[in-house]
């Protein structure tokens, strides 16, 4: 009876929404990215005669309830956004997402995809997503100021501390971070950990890994150093765009998406550089944070032809240079155009590096940890002292065993 | 009359049925609602440190939203009653009450922010710099808001009160100057015992909206660390729709309905007493 019902209330909205011959859904809840997804539905519609027509939802919330719904009925819409790490793992789990080996097949060998590109979207050796976005997190940074410090982009960590110390030492702020809108107190834990321990960093989201274990204390230290040292930006600030683009901060450590926020901030192209944060610890292989935005097809969407020519058309080199043009979004087709400089230096910065990629935290750490743990690490970011520091651990660490514990 | 009935059935009891329902299943992400969980919910919500500090800062805001609107708007609508010319400063101070809650959150986010209006005024007056975080540390966040809530409702509780100072016989009243009695002794023995009614009427309105305030807590405590406990409908919004415990949030949902019930009732036994204690 439950099921029939929830079963008629997601088929009442898939029906008042249902796309007519000739188009497909695209069914998000990345509504700021409407108008551009509305390019690609175009160009899909030209290139393919198949339109893409993007549904958004206002807010996640609405969204993540509205597909564990259609699920959970066994109404699994055609083709929708959703989150890499955990909560993919468990939407693939539902048995209900087609595995896209022979699509990603034709993407590698075409050249136009490396074979790493799938690597956010497997789920037991194999591939269930197509990138929606691909963004590494890099730092941004004030060319202009660089320059004029004689500073040159820092190839490693003794650099990056001296080029900061040298940036306050001139007057000016090193790095800008905040914790606007309460999800950002991960972006300086996840990075620190990732430079200077990252055999921990994946142990940490597994639950092998404790909060208050040697290694994360040793970031929270270093981070708390770095505070004490003056080299951040008030965290409180709700105006973390505009700040970068007023020089409050020199450098600014976020995902490659920032770029056309802080250009449409007033920030001169030309003065935005970008480099991968340098690892703590000497010899440790080059990496990078990656956040991965996937595009997943149901186990009837993979049937529908039409679905397939709009899924096929958004990885083409043709879909990627719509989409990249129109929102600056990179998906990892390597043939297609770069959507700006800082995506462009990023890739050529990893291919001579042989960079390797890390989930971000953000999606990697548990669902039902994710607001909680953050909201800590804003805690310290309002008070970066040991002192929090151990509270913030400690708390953090009670609710991961008790999370792992219910496992 | 069967409409009615229906409309009540259809719209509020069984939502609320199937809620009460939903809080005593497990929910499993992309499968639904099914297993039977007993009270596993609620125990669940008993040894939870955050609910316990939601439901102390929800106490804190019920006894804020009786007492400082009603005496602020009691002293407005006193001072305010006979005086001519006051229509202006009537609607001056209920122009927030016909703003959405959110809008407010929103202007006042700003006033409270580091560099904002706030900060800037007491730097002004005090001659040095002033950053403080007021929607940040622990000891500020819930002044703030209720600050905030109190500027938005006050005006309401001035109409209504006005409203019922207004339905008061003045007979009473000029006998009792005639005999000599001060002023505060015509309020306290007269207008107040006679304002009573009106006076319950709006302290049940004030608990239900100290209980169920979520707007202003969301959007003026969005960078709060603690944000998830400021009060029990943001901890129940934060476990249902952020971490998609359904069922959990199902039962903070039937725990906050229970508390304002009781609520409710006592103060409807307290109201018909009042009622025939004026007759």
């Amino acid at each position: 009876m439950k099921k029939i019902l929830i079963g008629a209330a997601v088929g009442a909205i898939l029906a008042a929404t249902s796309a007519i011959a000739g188009e497909v859904q695209l069914f998000h809840d990345k509504g700021f990215w409407s108008e551009q997804l509305q390019k690609v539905g175009a160009g899909s519609q030209a290139a393919t005669g198949v339109k893409i027509v993007e549904t958004p939802y206002a807010t996640a919330e609405q969204y993540k309830a509205f597909i564990q719904a259609s699920v959970a009925s066994g109404q699994t819409p055609n083709l929708f956004t959703w989150w890499t790490g955990e909560t993919f793992n468990e939407l693939v789990s539902t048995g209900q997402i087609a595995p896209l080996d022979d699509l990603w097949k034709e993407m590698i060998e075409s050249g136009d995809y490396g074979a790493s590109a799938k690597d956010l979207f497997m789920v037991d050796g194999q591939p269930y997503a197509v990138p929606l976005v691909m963004a590494r997190w890099v730092v941004l940074y004030n060319k202009p100021l660089f320059a004029e410090l004689g500073i040159s982009e820092p190839k490693s960590w003794a650099e990056l501390m001296a080029a900061a110390e040298t940036i306050k030492s001139a007057g000016h702020t090193p790095f800008l971070a905040t914790v606007q809108e309460g999800w950002r107190g991960f972006i300086w834990f996840q990075e620190l950990l990732l430079r200077l321990h990252p055999e921990a960093y994946n142990g940490l989201n597994d639950g092998s890994v404790a909060y208050d274990s040697d290694e994360v204390r040793e970031v929270f230290q270093t981070w708390s150093d770095m505070y004490a040292k003056g080299w951040f930006s008030d965290a409180r600030s709700t105006e973390e765009v505009n700040d970068y683009a007023r020089g409050a901060g020199a450098m600014y450590l976020i995902g490659e998406w920032a770029y056309g926020l802080v250009t449409a901030a007033g920030v001169p192209k030309d003065d935005v550089g970008v480099f991968i944060m340098p690892n703590a610890v000497d010899g440790n292989a080059s990496a990078v944070i990656v956040e991965g935005a996937p595009i997943v097809v149901s186990k009837a969407g993979i049937e529908d032809e039409d679905t397939m020519a709009a899924l096929k058309y958004f990885v083409s080199v043709d879909g990627a240079n719509v989409w990249g043009e129109a929102s600056g979004n990179y998906i990892g087709n390597d043939a297609a155009n770069a959507p700006n400089t800082v995506v462009s230096k990023v890739n050529s910065d990893m291919a001579a590096a042989g960079t390797g990629a890390y989930l971000r935290w953000w999606e990697a750490v548990p669902p039902d940890l994710q607001g909680e743990l953050v909201a800590e690490m804003n805690r310290f970011m309002l008070d970066p002292t040991m002192e929090t520091a151990e509270d913030v651990m400690a708390t953090m660490q009670a609710l991961n065993a008790e999370y792992w514990a219910d496992q | 009359m069967a409409p009615a009935l229906l409309l009540v059935l259809g719209l509020l009891l069984a939502p609320v049925g199937y809620n009460v329902w939903l809080s005593f299943t497990k929910w499993k992400k992309f499968k639904g609602f099914g297993e039977y969980a007993g009270f596993a919910n609620y125990e669940k919500m008993a040894s939870n440190p955050f609910f316990a500090e939601a439901l102390l800062n929800t106490a804190i805001w019920v006894v804020a939203s009786i007492v400082f609107p009603i005496a602020l708007g009691l002293g407005m609508a006193m001072f305010l009653r006979n005086m001519r010319g006051a229509e202006l400063f009537k609607n001056i101070v209920f122009i927030p009450r016909i703003l959405a809650p959110t809008a407010v959150g929103v202007l006042w986010f700003y006033v409270y922010a580091p560099a904002g209006l706030l900060n800037r005024g007491l730097s002004l007056v005090s001659g040095s710099q002033v950053e403080i975080g007021w929607l940040y540390q622990d000891n500020t966040v819930t002044p703030a808001i209720i600050a905030t809530f109190v500027w938005q409702t006050a005006g309401l509780v001035m109409v209504l009160l006005l409203l019922g100072l207004a339905a008061i016989p003045r007979d009473p009243i000029e006998a009792a100057r005639i005999d000599g009695a001060s002023s505060w002794q015509i309020f306290r023995r007269i207008t107040l015992p006679l304002l009573m009614p009106t006076l319950l009427m709006v302290t049940i309105l004030s608990v239900l909206a100290g209980f169920t305030v979520f707007d202003l807590l969301w959007v003026m405590g969005v960078n709060y660390p603690g944000q998830r406990s400021l009060a029990l409908a943001v901890f129940m919004y934060f476990e249902a729709f952020q971490k998609g415990s359904w069922a959990f949030g199902s039962a903070v949902a039937v725990i906050i309905g229970l508390v304002v019930l009781c609520v409710t009732w006592i103060q409807t036994l307290l109201q018909s007493r009042v009622d025939r204690m004026v007759r």
